[in-house]
């Protein structure tokens, strides 16, 4: 039986990833002026820089293919970090790059939640 | 407080410690700790060292490619670490991946309040 925190890393991963691969510009949602982005170990910070670095990524298509998720409570606050492993194909790529991202969500009043912090990595085979 | 130098210093002694006396994670953990180990929830730093000395081999050597940390905004500092485990008399090393979310302790050093490890298979 899936625990609730289980149900809310699933359903941010979903969406996450649908926007990415759909909506990119709507990521700016999901970030804050506070929010912490390190890509490939390139560091950036608050929603503006962040959303301007994922729509610059040199390719205009992509599919996330999630295979792993797993979530913890970070805080007594809510918080919820979010540890994922998947693949990100592109198109007119035969191989699919491997990648491993992890979350520390923060919740709002509206009650869903916003991305503090965010670091992205390709696992290289 | 440096995020960096902390995460540095964390991902150094975690893994000489995980690799030359495992029983010694004890201290990293607390009461509230949680690890996620391939998929498995262990909660508590008892159950948590359980598991990790239960692990199906003796030695061990992890190799850390990247470290990349940020502050958690609860006063704490994340850690997403990748690299590759050795296991002895085999061939080919595991790649594998993990998040630690280090909280400080009252004594000013950092003990690990969520942990989640997966390999990364190709």
């Amino acid at each position: 039986m899936e625990e609730q925190i289980d149900l809310v890393g699933k359903a941010f991963v979903d969406h996450y990833y649908h926007l990415f691969d759909n909506d990119r510009p709507a990521l700016s949602s999901l970030y804050q002026p506070s929010s912490m982005l390190t890509f490939e170990g390139q560091k950036i910070q608050g929603v503006e820089d962040i959303t301007a670095k994922l729509n610059q990524l040199p390719f205009d298509q992509c599919r996330h293919v999630v295979s792993t998720i797993d979530s913890q409570p970070s805080s007594f606050t809510g918080g919820i970090v979010v540890f994922v492993s998947g693949s990100l194909q592109l198109p007119g790529e035969e191989h699919h790059l491997r990648f491993s991202q992890m979350f520390h969500l923060i919740p709002v009043p509206q009650g869903n939640f916003f991305v503090q912090n965010d670091m992205f990595r390709l696992n290289y085979g | 407080m440096d995020p960096d130098a902390v995460a540095k210093a964390f991902v150094d002694h975690y893994y000489s410690t995980f690799d030359s006396n495992r029983a010694g994670l004890a201290n990293l953990y607390q009461d509230g700790s949680m690890l996620t180990f391939e998929g498995q929830k262990i909660l508590g730093s008892q159950n948590i060292v359980a598991k990790l000395v239960g692990l199906p081999f003796q030695q061990c050597q992890h190799n850390i490619t990247t470290v990349d940390c940020q502050p958690s905004g609860a006063g704490g500092v994340l850690v997403f670490v990748s690299g590759t485990l050795q296991l002895a008399g085999e061939q080919h090393a595991l790649k594998f991946s993990q998040m630690f979310h280090l909280m400080p302790t009252a004594q000013g050093s950092f003990y690990v309040l969520n942990d989640i490890f997966r390999l990364n298979y190709t």
